[in-house]
């Protein structure tokens, strides 16, 4: 199974992609995704519904979080009333090893995103910081990465022993599916599926730039 | 705008200027400047760019010129550095705008918040200007945000 899980829609601030525009460009440029997860900024949005968009155009649609915090962005995924009673994710300097812990206690799973970036990347404050205890998972293949970020998440990954996923991180409809995660022999119809996959660590990033797949 | 002289928390700022309307305007909606705004924006549907057409109105984007030169409330406090820089603007169509018609705007602050990307922490500040015809029909909305260093 082949999940974008690192997507944007008009609900972040800086999103411009529609739900349904990225289901209609997933089908007409027959991009091989089998869904795509929405990691609204700074929020988790509870109140969309887009289960009609998935029995029309055949697609997983799940809803995650990308939150902000003092070592760069997090991906969230598995959030609920729990967690979101637990963290603020308006807060941009949440601390990572409580995002961290919380999302745990609460049955989510958090790893850090674009963490070869610089400011907002976990591994650009690891040189001044050190690492962080908790992380075992980032994602080493961003669709919105320049030049030698990816590379050095990649690098970063292995030296520290972390799990790698991939997401297009898009903004815009015509570039979800960038980077994506392959799910190999594995079938997610949940974000609750979603969180024990990631948790169960049988997956890869992938990137589908240029129309071939790769890791 | 007021000058404060410590730094501001934010989440004071946006649970006290969230909502507030702090300016009203009205705008004259003539034929002349609706064409030339349509032309201007490459606009070649008719609708748009012939005043003869039976459905002819505004151009989506139209509103977005309509600035009453009031940027933000007064005594709101000085969050982030300098001035600002524009961050662009949303525009949502509700309506047709007609030749003739007198829009009505009211301005509020819809949104204060930051966030952090390679440049840095940011604070935006959204402006939201809601216009509504002569029947009280909301006919646009648009939403601004200014982008400040934190």
């Amino acid at each position: 199974m082949l999940l974008d899980l690192h997507t944007h829609s008009i609900k972040s601030d800086d999103g411009r992609a529609k739900v349904e525009n990225y289901c209609k460009w997933i089908r007409k440029k027959e991009l091989p995704l089998d869904g795509f997860v929405l990691t609204e900024h700074r929020q988790f949005d509870g109140e969309s519904d887009y289960r009609h968009l998935e029995d029309e155009y055949d697609l997983l649609i799940l809803k995650a979080s990308e939150v902000e915090t003092d070592f760069g962005h997090v991906l969230v995924f598995g959030v609920n009333e729990d967690l979101s009673a637990s963290l603020d994710f308006s807060n941009i300097r949440l601390p990572i090893e409580r995002v961290l812990a919380e999302s745990d206690r609460c049955g989510a799973f958090a790893a850090p995103c674009h963490p070869g970036r610089k400011r907002v990347g976990l591994f650009s404050h690891y040189e001044e910081r050190g690492a962080v205890d908790g992380v075992h998972t980032v994602e080493t293949l961003n669709g919105g990465s320049i030049p030698g970020e990816d590379e050095l998440s990649v690098e970063m990954a292995e030296q520290h022993g972390y799990l790698g996923f991939g997401g297009s991180d898009s903004h815009v409809v015509s570039r979800i599916g960038f980077c994506a995660t392959e799910f190999p022999d594995q079938t997610i119809t949940s974000v609750d599926g979603l969180v024990q996959a990631l948790k169960g660590g049988a997956f890869q990033a992938v990137t589908l730039r240029g129309g071939q797949a790769g890791s | 705008m007021g000058n404060a002289e410590a730094p501001v928390e934010l989440g004071a700022v946006r649970d006290r200027w969230v909502g507030v309307e702090f300016d009203w305007a009205s705008f004259d909606m003539r034929v002349e400047d609706m064409v030339a705004w349509a032309k201007a924006c490459g606009e070649q549907d008719p609708r748009f760019t012939d005043p003869d057409h039976t459905d002819f109105q505004a151009h989506p984007g139209f509103t977005t010129h309509c600035m009453s030169g009031r940027v933000l409330p007064d005594d709101f406090p000085q969050i982030g550095g300098g001035f600002g820089i524009d961050g662009g603007k949303n525009v949502q169509v509700h309506a047709p705008i007609r030749a003739g018609d007198t829009l009505h705007a009211t301005t509020t602050i819809a949104d204060v918040f930051d966030k952090t990307g390679r440049s840095g922490t940011m604070i935006f500040i959204v402006q939201r200007m809601e216009f509504r015809n002569d029947e009280g029909e909301l006919v646009s909305t648009v939403d601004w945000k200014m982008i400040k260093k934190a």
